[in-house]
């Protein structure tokens, strides 16, 4: 295979300059004053020449070849809190309707049935009830956990404020995966972002349910990044591995809706705080020999280490939307992902009456799925696309016009990549992934001349 | 409630990293399983598999 030019950026570091080919998510991390000799050609190009052809494969695979194997549902579209940069519109989070128990115990039977013809035998698919808040409609859903134990992988996204120890018992006991959410080192600065209807703070009740949760080893906390925030999130961070939190997400705020556009922090202002909290659980990590992974960014990394080992698919073009998984809406309505519920444009029909495949080939999930990096300036131009993926589809329509635009935090991209380069050069990369994170995958380039 | 055996609490030595080289290039493979997002991470990979 002919070996296109590799590109090359500056990753900020004092020795090193990495080369990437953005059409494989190839990358070399370079002695700076090697860079001329390198691109001339020798060892580490032949050795890529011989590759990049079943580089080029994997990445086509990962981007186009996916079938689905999770669903993310609603089960209800109401939600007791009223968090000021929600993607789901405020009435239905406050008037909106349950989905019925024998309605959800359909919807996973005719899930179940869909995924048996997709899904290797022996994999199960997963069912992450989703928000709205899930819990608003806890008989249904529990009842649904206990219906399908041995059909699915369950997980949970909730704000924790309903989540009493009755609750905690049941998940716990199935190995329910948990997500919590928690903006703030303090009530005064979550209280800022997530509060109740009628403004009442809930701080303390996400504590007390992540003091509760202490000692399992399947659940996370989510922070939504945003101006109120951002000075705290080294802080968040002593929080969270004080708390013994397994792993977090420091997540941007997605800009779908207006509400959360009057939050939104400028790129240069995000990557500062966010790679100060890194650095700050590199700290805790040193000193106290545990880790909490900050997922967001782990993905980031393993993205450039390991493409295929992503965990999470919004850094990928597409992204996961309506192709890895897609969504459930409490009206029985499929969308390509959760963040679309709301967006009429891109509902793919109804589980009930067209079903999943229809939904999978709708003019809704299209729009999401054929969103490509490499079709569109300026990611098609960029170096690092497909360590990014220019998320999220939704913003890009809503936010900056159309799917062929840019996501809501290019600049703060950039700067995670160039910084997860550093930490791979500097040979601390392994510090900020979970432990084991590489069982299972198989070395296929390694590249380290003295 | 459950315990399950903690995982990631469990304290490791952090390893000094070794003395880098003029060219760093690692790729590693598998079958790709991911399916979280921004609104939700995995946290039991390995029943997957």
């Amino acid at each position: 295979m002919t070996v296109p030019l590799l590109t090359p950026v500056d990753i900020g570091h004092a020795r090193y300059m990495a080369l990437t080919d953005p059409g494989t998510a190839f990358w070399a991390l370079v002695d700076k004053t090697q860079v001329a000799d390198i691109l001339a050609g020798g060892p580490l190009l032949d050795a890529y020449r011989e590759k990049a052809g079943d580089f080029a494969r994997e990445l086509h695979a990962l981007r186009f070849g996916l079938k689905p194997s999770a669903v993310y549902v609603n089960p209800t579209e109401r939600c007791n809190l009223d968090c000021t940069y929600c993607y789901l519109p405020g009435k239905m989070r406050r008037d909106g309707g349950h989905m019925p128990q024998d309605k959800l115990l359909a919807a996973l039977d005719k899930l179940r049935r869909y995924f048996a013809t997709v899904m290797p035998e022996g994999r199960r698919p997963r069912i992450i009830f989703h928000g709205s808040e899930p819990l608003m409609n806890r008989k249904a859903v529990f009842a649904a956990i206990e219906t399908f134990d041995d059909d699915f992988i369950f997980g949970l996204q909730t704000n924790g404020t309903l989540l009493d120890r009755a609750a905690i018992d049941f998940l716990t006991a199935r190995e329910v995966s948990i997500g919590l959410s928690l903006d703030g080192p303090e009530a005064a600065i979550t209280d800022s972002t997530r509060h109740t209807w009628s403004g009442r703070s809930v701080h303390a009740r996400v504590l007390t349910a992540m003091d509760a949760l202490r000692g399992y080893d399947a659940w996370s906390v989510i922070t939504t990044c945003t101006t109120e925030n951002l000075a705290h999130l080294p802080r968040m961070i002593e929080l969270f591995h004080a708390r013994e939190v397994p792993t977090c997400m420091l997540n941007t705020v997605r800009c779908t809706l207006p509400g959360a556009r009057g939050v939104k922090p400028a790129d240069p202002d995000m990557a500062r705080a966010f790679i100060a909290a890194l650095d700050r659980s590199h700290e805790l990590y040193r000193e106290t020999g545990r880790k909490l992974v900050v997922a967001n960014f782990a993905n980031i990394l393993i993205a450039i280490l390991a493409p295929t080992a992503r965990r999470l698919m919004c850094d990928i073009s597409p992204c996961g939307g309506g192709r890895a998984f897609f969504a459930l809406a409490a009206d029985g309505g499929l969308y390509p992902c959760s963040e679309f519920i709301g967006l009429s444009r891109f509902r793919g029909g109804n589980l009930f009456e067209s079903g999943a495949e229809a939904a999978l080939d709708s003019e809704g999930f299209r729009l999401v799925t054929g969103r490509d990096v490499d079709a569109f300036a300026p990611c098609r131009d960029c170096a690092i696309r497909h360590f990014c993926g220019s998320p999220c589809p939704a913003e890009a329509h809503e936010m900056n016009g159309g799917m062929d635009r840019t996501g809501a935090f290019c600049g703060f991209y950039k700067e995670q990549v160039r910084y997860a380069f550093r930490l791979i050069a500097d040979g601390i990369a392994d510090d900020y992934l979970w432990d084991g994170w590489d069982e299972g995958t198989e070395t296929v380039f390694k590249h380290a001349l003295g | 409630m459950q315990k399950t055996k903690p995982k990631q609490r469990q304290q490791t030595v952090p390893i000094a990293p070794a003395a880098p080289a003029p060219t760093i290039a690692v790729r590693k493979s598998c079958n790709p399983d991911g399916v979280g997002l921004s609104h939700y991470v995995l946290m039991d990979r390995k029943k997957v598999k």
